[in-house]
């Protein structure tokens, strides 16, 4: 699979998985405290509410 | 190398002055060369060639010829001007001799006769004869040979001329290490291929061999880099891969105050490794601590960088100016100086105290952007791998803050928002990661205290323009977390002997916004707890959707397909459906019932699911109800590029008295429908709508349900006869008779239930259900994340609408 961060391939079971390095696992640490990682669901005007499926 | 106008005096005895005798060199020879093992050893090679050196930068000389003979003694040869070979004024023996026996003898004190010289220790080559059993000179000079011997330092006659030599000028000196002084005597090859090798990179253009007689055949290696420094970094480089192709060079003169001139080279290249590797010289020698040259370099090379990235409006999002280390991450630079009577700081010269430095930071700041505004994509990249260091700078430093201990922690150190468990022992405790203050609030209610912990995790957030949903984990979330969980996170910190729950299970909401907190969680416990995983600690708990009741009979039911099952089976129990076949020669009546009927009545369902997705695409449901008929032959690309099949569909929809035109599809080479729908949007029928994965699956199902999807339908109970007049009523009214009689819940979220029916549901052990997160699952799981965190916003959308991110999509 592909480093989180710089999206180089890791092997399975290095020892930083799943980044390629501790660098690129504080990188992305710092994402986490810094509130960057966020999903977003637009709220499309004009959609029409989900019923009972 | 220095041109020729460098060195115009006379170079002869007169320049020579003495300064000190020789004998203290063998009694202490470490404080002149620095030991007497391997170092000190190779130290008398690298004296003698500083000499040949001191001619080539002078411009006297071309080639420089280290030979390693058999007994490991050693010849050094050059085509400089020879030493001088006049008698010396005051010493009443010949120049040669003085510079071979006197310490601190030589040219290089003089600055007339040598702008610029080297030389280890300014000890010369008068150190190596001390050091020698035995030593031999030839001097080529003034059209004759010239001849000399030593025994550890002490002439064996004065220094003779023995024939003629023409026109070669040179030196030759061929000496052997004394063993009784020295504790090593046998030469590394590439020890000393190293300092040549740097040599020729310091003096482009002299060419340096290097031959070891020890070896059959002889070993030898030349080094000649016309490319000087530059070539350097490309050797240094070599095998990295590098942020743009041509090493920045530079090179100039600036004259002194004190008279004299300052040489400075620069060159430097970037790779895409994290680290720094500058080399710094002065006069040849590697200031290995560096000095004046150095951080002259350093201060020009962060300004210059700043200074260009910020008029180049580079900096947008970038808070504060990028630092000496941000700008120096994968930097390959050398620098190097040459200028008269350097001063160096400490006994191995390690430092260059010339105060130098601010023409070092002068001239880079203006050759560097002189470059840079002629290179600005090399600029560009420069300035970009900088930020992305300021950032990763940053970034590790929040990363430090989330794991420190502070901010609201109760007595024990644990966060203040934790309901612990009673139970100390951890692989009874479980910890339940719940989504939301009030459903917290149930779940704190509703828990089994003695070995059930609850976290509660802050909901969702509406953004300021009420234009989406934002879900996030905030700061103190995270650092609560991992308080509560207590392993630490990183490679050094985490450690799993003090994990104090065994169990940890996300309890999130079973909708779209409780999946991605889910997700979100399991992102973050994948990349920096992965071994809770790895062990089987992580667990997803799974509340129920729906409760049906039926007098005192209750069941809750955990998602929507399992929902519409029960319905169905509770509808279809006595209950039978009848149509038409029309399509064989006779019309014939088929009845449906049980097991046949429920699984037509479940394809309806999913038929109706996909029917709305495509409906949110057409905006027209009669559009939908005709493309989706397997009577058009409308799936794949080559369909569209038949007119006829377009056209039959075309005929149909105009039957329905939908405004359409059929269109040539110039960019398939096909045919396309363009119609109007309710708010005048054009939509279109064409390839593009037919590659969509929602179109496919709407196409699927509506084959699926064709055998018996034959309106009207008569639904017979007993001795009732109702008729519906399409499919999408048959749905409705048997699922309508489904749930008759029946009080139907359906959760919007874990808060809508009371303590008593979260614990019976979902947290109570002898009934709930925990799916354990696997190490394989989680791989799909990344996936979904980078999805949702990457640029592209439209298949972002598609991915979301599609995946609808269903928990069961980690099930297993």
């Amino acid at each position: 699979m592909k480093c989180p961060i710089c999206r180089k391939e890791v092997k399975p079971g290095s020892p930083e998985a799943p980044f390629c390095s501790e660098r690129c696992r504080l990188i992305d640490l710092g994402k986490w405290a810094a509130e960057e990682y966020v999903i977003s669901t637009t709220v499309r005007p004009g959609e029409p509410e989900e019923d009972e499926k | 190398m220095a041109s020729k106008e460098v060195a115009v005096e006379v170079y002869d005895s007169s320049s020579i002055k003495v300064l000190e005798g020789l004998e203290a060199v063998r009694l202490r020879p470490a404080m002149y060369i620095g030991s007497t093992g391997e170092t000190g050893l190779h130290h008398l090679v690298y004296e003698v060639v500083d000499n040949s050196v001191d001619e080539a930068l002078a411009g006297f000389c071309t080639q420089v010829d280290v030979t390693i003979h058999l007994d490991n003694s050693i010849t050094v040869v050059d085509n400089g001007r020879g030493i001088p070979v006049d008698m010396h004024p005051e010493e009443g023996v010949s120049a040669a001799e003085v510079v071979l026996t006197k310490l601190h003898a030589g040219g290089k004190f003089d600055s007339k006769s040598y702008k610029v010289s080297g030389g280890l220790h300014g000890v010369g080559v008068s150190c190596v004869n001390a050091l020698s059993e035995s030593l031999q000179l030839e001097i080529w000079r003034e059209g004759y040979t010239w001849e000399q011997e030593y025994v550890r330092g002490v002439p064996r006659g004065a220094l003779a001329r023995t024939g003629k030599a023409g026109r070669r000028t040179g030196t030759k000196i061929t000496f052997k290490p004394d063993t009784t002084i020295m504790d090593a005597g046998v030469f590394n090859f590439d020890t000393l291929a190293q300092r040549l090798r740097e040599l020729a990179f310091l003096n482009k253009g002299l060419k340096i061999t290097l031959a070891d007689e020890r070896e059959d055949p002889v070993k030898s290696h030349e080094f000649l880099y016309n490319g000087g420094i530059a070539e350097f970094i490309r050797h240094l480089n070599r095998g990295k891969s590098v942020l743009h192709d041509k090493p920045i060079y530079f090179e100039g003169p600036r004259e002194l105050p004190n008279g004299g001139m300052l040489t400075m080279e620069i060159a430097l290249q970037y790779n895409d490794s994290y680290g720094e590797n500058v080399f710094s010289f002065a006069n040849n020698i590697n200031t290995v601590d560096g000095g004046a040259h150095l951080s002259g370099f350093r201060s020009a090379l962060t300004r210059t960088i700043n200074a260009c990235g910020q008029s180049a409006g580079l900096f947008k999002d970038v808070k504060e100016n990028l630092t000496g280390d941000d700008v120096r991450e994968g930097l390959t630079a050398v620098v190097s100086v040459k200028l008269p009577q350097p001063q160096f700081e400490g006994q191995t010269k390690g430092k260059l105290n010339s105060d130098i430095g601010g023409f070092v930071t002068q001239f880079v700041n203006d050759k560097l952007t002189e470059y840079f505004d002629k290179n600005p994509a090399v600029m560009r990249k420069i300035v970009g791998k900088a930020i992305d260091a300021a950032r990763a700078r940053e970034a590790a430093r929040r990363a430090r803050d989330l794991t420190r201990r502070k901010g609201a922690l109760d007595s024990g150190g644990l966060p203040g928002k934790l309901a612990d468990c009673q139970e100390k022992d951890p692989e009874r405790c479980e910890l339940f990661l719940v989504e939301g203050e009030s459903a917290g609030g149930t779940a704190k209610s509703g828990r089994d205290r003695r070995y059930q912990a609850i976290l509660p995790l802050k909901g969702k957030i509406l953004n300021v323009e009420k234009a989406r949903y934002d879900k996030m984990l905030a700061h103190d979330e995270i650092r609560s977390m991992i308080t509560a969980i207590g392993t630490g996170i990183g490679k050094e910190d985490f450690n799993a002997l003090r994990l104090r729950y065994h169990k940890i299970v996300l309890m999130t909401d079973a909708d779209v916004d409780g999946s991605h907190i889910r997700t979100l969680l399991l992102t973050f416990f994948f990349r920096h707890m992965q071994e809770l995983i790895t062990r089987g600690h992580v667990y997803v708990a799974q509340p129920p959707l729906y409760r049906i009741k039926k007098g005192k009979n209750e069941r809750y039911i955990k998602d929507d397909k399992e929902f519409t099952r029960e319905i169905l089976k509770r509808a279809t129990e006595n209950v039978g459906v009848e149509y038409e076949d029309r399509r064989g020669l006779v019309p014939l009546t088929v009845r449906l019932e049980a097991g046949e009927l429920r699984s037509f009545l479940m394809s309806l369902d999913e038929f109706q699911q996909f029917f709305r997705q495509a409906e949110r695409r057409l905006r027209d449901a009669r559009v939908v109800e005709t493309v989706s008929n397997p009577m058009f032959i409308v799936d794949s690309k080559a369909d569209f590029t038949e007119k006829a099949n377009v056209k039959a569909l075309f005929e149909a929809l105009k039957a329905l008295r939908i405004e359409a035109e059929m269109v040539a599809d110039e960019t398939h080479s096909a045919w396309a429908i363009v119609y109007r729908d309710s708010t005048n949007a054009e939509r279109r029928i064409d390839v593009e709508l037919a590659q969509q994965p929602e179109y496919k699956r709407l196409r699927m199902m509506a084959r699926q349900i064709s055998k018996h999807n034959q309106a009207p339908f008569t639904v017979v109970r007993d001795s009732s006869r109702e008729v519906q007049k399409n499919w999408r009523d048959l749905l409705a009214y048997v699922k309508n008779e489904g749930m008759k009689d029946a009080q139907v819940t359906r959760y919007k979220g874990l808060g809508e239930m009371n303590a008593d029916q979260l614990w019976d549901t979902t947290m109570n052990p002898e009934k709930r259900t925990l799916l354990q997160v696997r190490l394989e699952d989680m791989v799909e799981c990344e996936e979904i994340f980078s999805t949702l965190m990457g640029e592209n916003v439209e298949s972002r959308r598609r991915f979301i609408e599609e995946n609808a991110l269903d928990v069961r999509n980690l099930d297993v």
